[in-house]
């Protein structure tokens, strides 16, 4: 699987080379700035790539806008974003095409080898991954709208759809048939109003409908 | 039915001898009201004679009307140890702080002037007709006792008979009548006016506001009548003292001074700031046991802040200033004499004669037979310019209302004119204000000093007991890893794990701090959408409107992003809201942010330490904070922070093309 990487510290750069590497991942580009990530991305049309938000020369939200960018001209283009922190804000900018192949996680994830190298899968194969952090803020909201009508045992489900989780994973989670949860998503999908399309595409969008709220 | 008609007149009898009792009362308040000692005991008894009537007015008509729940006047507050306040000054008794209490408080009481009003006027205007029912079934009673043959009336009884049999029906017909002729007027009388189309006219505005303007002026130019007095007292006491008293009684006069631009300021609208320099430092003991106050050494202290005292209050020019007032103000207090003077002669001399002349010429001419003209006002205005005489009487009502007029139309220029003159000496030089500028400064300066260091020491406290030390855990673990390898590989799988899970929690740890120290997003994506995300990460539904078309520089970004995520956590926390909305815009040169919420209202600067906290990060930067929380809400935060704003690039993302690569 190819890679494009875009981090500017050069020690988690390297080490994240190694660990793809050491995951059979094939690492295409490593580069440290904007301007040469947008360049790549164009240029090598990973099967997936890892951007850290800041990035130079100007060190604010470089690396997402050039990951929103490279998305506007090649629609689907799997992104897994990294950051130091989590912004509900952002991850709204990064699903708003409603596509999938998104991917939104805390730098401190990078330290599970395991399950970081489980989410960037996902994200390539067009899915979410949505880090825990920006979840949780939003349990703790007030609901209205169509996500109040929602079970709690849904809301349970979602939460778990919106990290990415398969439905087998949602079921070992939640302690749960996979079946059961197929029922419980099939249940999320029509009181959410999504039309029937692609399972992957309506995980988006339910998710989508979750960070809007 | 038959009883109605036959008590009504009894029921009239006695509305008309509480209407003269009410008048007698309202009357010698009049009286008591100068000698203020027992104003406060006549009140209370004409507040109960009013409730009375309309008590007894509502029993016999059903006419309800609406009085204001009684009240009492407040207490007076005690202190901790005792002693009672009352406006800055302690009394040991309760006894004169609830008299001034309650005095103001019957001054400040719409209420009781409708009360007085009544009582004063009700025997005029609605007690004599309510007296006829009680004449004719008496008169008639008496004319018909007469042609009985008892008593001594020198009619002719067939005629006392006839006038008599007519006259007591007549009286007892009239009765209910006369009753709701009475309860009419008591319910217009003390009722509070409601808003009808006529108080919301503009016209009624603009007598209101023109009549006011003519009090004020002719208030602020009795004040100004008064401060001669104050510049004859300094100048007698420089005369006596060659000048050596003058600081102490221009000090007295400074008082008097505050109190006069308090009045221009809330009469006009547009405070007068004070000009006087600060009172400066305490001299410090020099280690020769001298204290210095600029080139002279004074051996003890008390010398040394007299002589400072002096040297404050003679340099500062504001004292010089407010004496050419005191001697001056006196000349435009003349001319803003003017409105008061037309208004009250015009409306209440010769417009209210009329009026006026029923409660005392009535009595006078009942009592004496002498009568007196109703135009008694008018008589002495003919005697002083005879051309005046070609007027009829009753056209001087007209002239009243003339006067009145052009006195109303001149109040608020000449109102105008009169306070342009006060602030020409009274308000602030330039220098002044620069000076008090300079201080503001200062004190802003310290603040934010003194915040910024307490803040370092916190973020050094915070890196030392948190991720210092597990940085320093994670250290060890690895060491006791590295010897573990060989020996025993599953305890070193163990504390690797730990260790992993330690350096995580440094993480969050930092994460949370640099949240605290400038949020990333705002360094990321500018103010606008910090604010978004807080509103998104807040618990209560945040609508943000934004009208910015450029960014503010970086401090004062941060400074109102905290402030504004303090706003919203004071919605949230304190008061019970459901909704927020935070508006942020840019207009005259100033950041707007304004922070509305629909809780309960009731937020105060002077309490919560967080209002207290964005006031003081806005005065870093000149910024305002006003706060508009009347109890039971909407709680309205407005803040301002003076700024340019550079790049006219607006807040969000998606513009930037793909021309960079």
């Amino acid at each position: 699987m190819r890679v494009v990487l875009a981090e500017d510290l050069y020690l988690l750069r390297d080490g994240l080379v190694r660990l793809l590497t050491a995951h059979d991942f094939t690492v295409v580009a490593a580069v440290e700035s904007g301007p040469e990530l947008r360049a790549a991305l164009i240029e090598h049309r990973p099967d997936v790539s890892i951007v850290d938000v800041r990035l130079p020369p100007t060190y604010t939200d470089e690396g997402l806008q050039a990951a929103l960018d490279a998305r506007r001209e090649v629609p689907g283009l799997p992104v897994l974003v990294l950051s130091q922190h989590v912004e509900q804000l952002y991850a709204r900018d990064l699903l708003a095409d409603g596509v999938g192949g998104i991917g939104y996680l805390l730098k401190d994830r990078v330290l599970n080898a395991d399950q970081f190298v489980d989410a960037v899968r996902r994200v390539a194969a067009g899915g979410t991954a949505m880090d825990p952090e920006v979840i949780a803020t939003l349990v703790t909201r007030r609901v209205d709208g169509p996500l109040g009508r929602l079970t709690p045992r849904e809301r349970e489900v979602l939460e778990l759809m919106a990290q990415g989780r398969s439905n087998a994973a949602i079921g070992q989670r939640l302690f749960l048939s996979e079946s059961a949860v197929g029922k419980h998503t099939a249940s999320i999908f029509g009181k959410l109003d999504l039309p029937p399309s692609e399972d992957d595409n309506r995980r988006v969008l339910a998710v989508l409908a979750y960070l809007h709220q | 039915m038959m009883a109605r008609f036959l008590v009504a007149p009894v029921r009239c009898l006695a509305l008309v001898a509480l209407s003269l009792l009410g008048f007698v009362v309202a009357a010698s308040s009049l009286l008591a009201a100068a000698t203020v000692i027992g104003y406060p005991s006549l009140a209370r008894l004409i507040r109960r004679l009013a409730r009375l009537d309309a008590a007894l007015v509502q029993r016999w008509t059903g006419v309800a009307i609406e009085l204001p729940p009684p009240a009492g006047p407040p207490e007076p507050r005690r202190r901790d140890d005792g002693w009672y306040v009352y406006e800055r000054q302690l009394y040991r008794s309760r006894r004169v702080p609830a008299f001034l209490l309650e005095l103001k408080w019957i001054g400040a009481d719409r209420g009781f002037v409708r009360m007085w009003y009544w009582l004063f006027f009700a025997p005029f205007v609605a007690g004599a007709l309510t007296a006829v029912p009680v004449a004719l079934l008496g008169g008639g009673l008496v004319l018909l006792l007469t042609a009985a043959g008892i008593g001594g009336l020198p009619v002719p009884a067939a005629v006392a008979g006839a006038v008599g049999i007519a006259a007591v029906p007549a009286g007892v017909l009239a009765g209910p009548a006369a009753l709701r002729w009475y309860a009419g007027w008591a319910r217009l009388f003390l009722e509070p006016a409601g808003q009808t189309w006529l108080r919301r006219s503009p016209v009624r505005r603009w007598l209101s506001d023109q009549t006011a303007a003519s009090w004020h002026g002719g208030g602020l130019s009795g004040l100004s009548f008064a401060a001669f007095g104050g510049f004859v007292v300094n100048l007698l006491a420089a005369l006596v003292s060659w000048s050596l008293l003058i600081p102490r009684t221009s000090l007295v006069t400074r008082q008097a001074m505050v109190y006069y631009r308090g009045m221009v300021g809330r009469w006009t609208g547009r405070p007068v700031e004070d000009p006087y320099q600060p009172y400066p430092e305490p001299p410090r003991r020099d280690p020769d046991g001298t204290y210095r106050v600029g080139r002279s050494l004074f051996p003890d202290l008390d010398r040394a802040i007299r002589w400072q005292r002096n040297g404050w209050v003679l340099g500062d020019p504001a004292t010089w200033r407010d004496l050419l007032w005191m001697a001056t103000a006196w000349l435009p207090g003349l001319v803003g004499l003017i409105p008061a003077a037309l208004v009250s002669f015009g409306f209440f001399g010769l417009v209210w004669q009329v009026l006026w002349w029923a409660p005392w010429a009535v009595p006078v001419g009942l009592a004496s037979g002498v009568w007196v003209t109703p135009w008694y006002v008018w008589y002495a205005v003919r005697e002083l310019i005879p051309g005046a005489a070609v007027v009829p009487d009753w056209a001087s009502v007209l002239v009243g209302l003339g006067l009145t007029g052009v006195g109303l139309v001149l109040a608020q220029p000449l109102l105008r004119l009169r306070t342009r003159y006060d602030r020409l000496l009274l308000a602030p030089t330039r220098s002044a204000q620069l000076r008090q500028r300079v201080r503001r400064l200062t004190d802003s300066r310290a603040d934010a000093v003194g915040t910024q260091a307490a803040e370092l020491r916190r973020i050094e406290r915070d890196l030392h007991d948190g991720a210092q030390a597990r940085l320093i855990a994670v250290g060890l673990s690895l060491a006791t890893v590295e010897r573990l390898l060989e020996t025993d590989p599953d305890a070193a799988r163990a504390m690797l794990a730990q260790a992993r899970e330690t350096s995580s929690t440094a993480l969050v740890e930092l994460r949370q701090l640099v949240r605290g120290i400038h949020p990333p997003v705002l360094s990321e994506r500018g103010l606008v959408d910090a604010v978004r995300a807080v509103a998104l990460d807040c618990p209560l539904p945040v609508t943000v409107t934004v009208r910015l078309s450029g960014r503010a520089d970086a401090p004062v970004e941060s400074a109102a992003y905290f402030a504004v995520c303090e706003a919203l956590a004071n919605a949230a926390r304190h008061a019970g809201a459901t909704r927020v909305g935070v508006d942020i815009g840019y207009s005259d040169d100033r950041l707007r942010l304004i922070v509305t919420d629909d809780g309960h209202g009731g937020a105060d600067p002077g309490r919560g330490s967080g209002l207290a906290g964005i006031r003081r990060r806005l005065g870093t930067f000149d910024g305002v904070l006003a706060v508009d929380s009347p109890r039971g809400g909407p709680t309205v935060l407005t803040m301002e922070i003076p700024c340019a704003l550079s790049s006219p690039k607006t807040s969000t993302s998606s513009e930037t093309g793909w021309s960079g690569c």
